[in-house]
């Protein structure tokens, strides 16, 4: 079961995000200040903290956590809608979302964060005929239980694509993810790429159905 | 006390100094030039007198009756002694010249007769101041000549008032002069402090402010009451930058602050409705809940968009205008919003040129109008279904958005779409865009609206 260290002043809404994800399977602890959060956070598989906290704002506490345990991710739920707000809130956040929302999102950016941060119980994705092992780096085709070679930058793609699920990713975004350098005008080699990786793991690779091309926008890869 | 401090009242002083002076120059100088000599030298000049000196010298010729030569030169020597100034020889009876103790030209060494007279001519009442007289008794035929320069007779004092018009005419432009040369530097002191007075007044150019440092204030005078008063008009500006300040944080806090403290109770609302979702409900109750988040969110951006425009039109956006590829910017936003076009069942038509095309703006501002059009779009145009968005690589660039309902607009039932379209061209035109808005003609049957945003002043196109 998932932890996540939830920090929020309000009663009614502390009480009723705790429910719902509790609801939703994982285990919450709830504190209504950032007194006691950063001992509490290395038990944690991600932070969900709120910004108008009494005592310490969220802004330090957060900054705290983070220095305490980098690696667990945090999310800043807020009703700050600022501009300045939010970029103060990335400068060590990992996301942010105002307040009002919807429950349904806070679970899925909950599930991309930790995804992201590799604190995900399910260590396999299951794309139609495929199944990815995170862990092990390896791609089998469930038809014939084999193993798909890839190459270290196909891999990479992949990868990128199953950190962002269900999110276009355009071809800029994908090569400076991958390649990590400034995406050039005009390069065609991530289109090359992506087409090397669907002959390899597209039933038809005239019609993709894993790695789907968002015409005039990107690629993306559903779950 | 103030009065002798007064500009004015100083210059007054020199003008009236002046004044007063050239006038007096004229007794004053007479009385300089009279007083201090007349005492002094009757007695300090043993020359002064003509007629002691002949006195004088009658007395010692007479005295040398009967005396030998030596006893003559001897008396001459012991008298020249006395009258260092004085040129004295003597003439025998023959008519020699003896013992020349003078510095004038001498007389030839014997005197013929007629010289005698031409001598005693020229000298009776000429220059030098000349005495002869007979040595002892008168037919001895000897004489004694005593000649002293009138110049050598006359008193120091007496010599300058000689010069008296011009030592007056001297004097007076003496005094003019003074009086020019401290109106000058007065006037050029003025100047200084003037000068220094206007450098402090143009605030440095790399002095951050606009508002001039204070100065040190000297004299108080008329300027140093200038002075003063800048001071004060600094510091009162200071001030009130420093209140305006204050007050503009207290404001964007305020709003800040109003806009968290909406949101608050809206999260607490939109938490209860979620929660009535799972409850058993009719299809109406159903119905009422759907509404209900929807309004809510549609509250909550609402309450985004005052903020936002609190912000926009107080000028306390913070932007950051930079080279952005538009191209870029525009199909990450569009990746981004994909999703919620898609459940809609939007037709979504994306066209991008292969190129970059660059605009110097905040993309951040660019996505938050684009934003406002998006949500627009998604909330009105559900009719169409239908989103386009295209960007054109032609004259500098533009971004063309279309959709096939009434919707991009806002004019259809939602009211408060205003608010963030006037977020929308407010953002435009800080950096230096404009939005064209065609709209179709619902009777025509092409209901559609397209809106074509491009820069102002068209740049040369990129690349």
């Amino acid at each position: 079961m998932k932890r996540i260290l939830y920090i929020e002043d309000d009663p009614e809404i502390g009480a009723w995000v705790r429910e719902d994800l509790e609801r939703r399977g994982y285990a919450v602890d709830w504190l209504t200040s950032g007194e006691g959060s950063v001992s509490r956070v290395r038990e944690a598989d991600i932070v969900v903290l709120d910004i108008m906290l009494p005592g310490l704002d969220g802004y330090s506490v957060g900054q705290r956590l983070k220095q305490e345990a980098p690696d667990v991710p945090v999310l800043l739920l807020s009703a700050r809608t600022a501009v300045d707000d939010k970029l103060q809130g990335l400068g060590f956040a990992d996301d942010y979302m105002t307040k009002p929302f919807h429950p349904d999102e806070l679970a899925a950016r909950l599930d991309v964060l930790m995804r992201r941060y590799g604190r995900e119980s399910a260590r396999e994705v299951r794309l139609g005929h495929l199944l990815v092992r995170v862990d092990e780096q390896s791609v089998i085709d469930k038809r014939t239980e084999k193993e798909i070679p890839l190459t270290a930058k196909q891999l990479q793609i992949l990868q990128c694509f199953l950190r962002n699920p269900n999110r276009i990713l355009t071809k800029e975004q994908l090569y400076e993810a991958v390649w990590g350098e400034p995406y050039i005008d005009g390069d065609k080699t991530v289109m090359v790429h992506i087409r090397y990786l669907r002959e390899k793991l597209e039933i038809d690779p005239g019609s993709p159905s894993v790695i789907e091309t968002v015409r005039g926008i990107g690629y993306r890869v559903r779950q | 006390m103030k009065g002798t401090r007064s500009l004015f009242v100083r210059y007054s002083l020199i003008v009236l100094c002046a004044i007063l002076l050239l006038p007096l120059t004229f007794p004053i100088v007479t009385i300089v030039l009279s007083l201090p000599f007349s005492a002094r030298s009757e007695t300090s000049n043993p020359y002064r007198d003509g007629s002691k000196l002949t006195a004088m010298w009658h007395r010692e010729a007479k005295a040398l009756s009967n005396a030998k030569d030596a006893d003559i030169d001897a008396a001459l020597q012991r008298l020249k002694a006395r009258y260092p100034e004085a040129g004295m020889f003597w003439v025998d009876a023959g008519g020699r010249t003896r013992l020349y103790l003078s510095d004038l030209d001498p007389p030839p060494d014997v005197w013929p007769p007629s010289y005698a007279v031409s001598f005693m001519k020229a000298r009776i009442g000429g220059d030098p101041f000349t005495v002869v007289a007979f040595v002892g008794d008168r037919d001895n035929g000897a004489f004694m000549v005593f000649e002293v320069p009138r110049g050598v007779m006359k008193a120091p004092g007496e010599r300058v008032r000689e010069q008296y018009p011009y030592v007056l005419v001297g004097s007076a432009l003496l005094v003019l002069g003074l009086f020019l040369s401290v109106s000058l530097m007065f006037f050029y002191r003025l100047r200084c402090r003037l000068v220094r007075l206007e450098r402090a007044m143009t605030p440095a150019p790399d002095a951050d402010g606009d508002i001039p440092a204070q100065i040190e204030p000297g004299r108080q005078d008329e300027i140093g009451r200038l002075e003063t008063a800048f001071n004060d008009m600094v510091r009162k500006l200071e001030d009130s930058r420093r209140r305006e300040a204050g007050e503009e944080l207290l404001r964007r806090d305020l709003i800040a602050n109003l806009s968290h403290d909406l949101r608050t109770p809206l999260t607490a609302i939109n938490g209860h409705v979620y929660g009535l979702r799972n409850e058993s409900l009719s299809a109406r109750g159903r119905e009422s809940v759907a509404l209900v988040e929807q309004k809510i969110g549609y509250l909550g951006q609402l309450i985004d968009n005052l903020l936002s425009h609190a912000l926009l039109s107080a000028g306390r956006y913070p932007y950051h205008p930079d080279v952005v590829d538009i191209v870029r910017t525009v199909r990450t936003l569009l990746a981004g919003w994909y999703p919620a076009f898609e459940r809609e069942g939007f037709e979504i038509d994306a066209d991008f040129p292969d190129n970059a095309v660059c605009w110097t703006i905040d993309a951040a501002w660019l996505e938050r109008v684009l934003d406002n059009y998006f949500q627009n779009a998604l909330r009105h145009a559900k009719s169409g279904y239908y989103i386009g968005l295209r960007v054109e690589e032609r004259d500098g660039g533009a971004i063309v958005i279309a959709d096939r309902g009434p919707g991009l607009v806002g004019v259809s039932t939602d009211k408060g779409a205003g608010l963030g379209l006037s977020i929308a061209s407010l953002m435009l035109k800080e950096m230096n865009l404009c939005a064209d808005i065609v709209s179709g003609d619902p009777a025509s049957g092409s209901p559609g609206t397209t809106i074509r945003i491009r820069q102002l002043e068209a740049l040369p196109p990129s690349e």
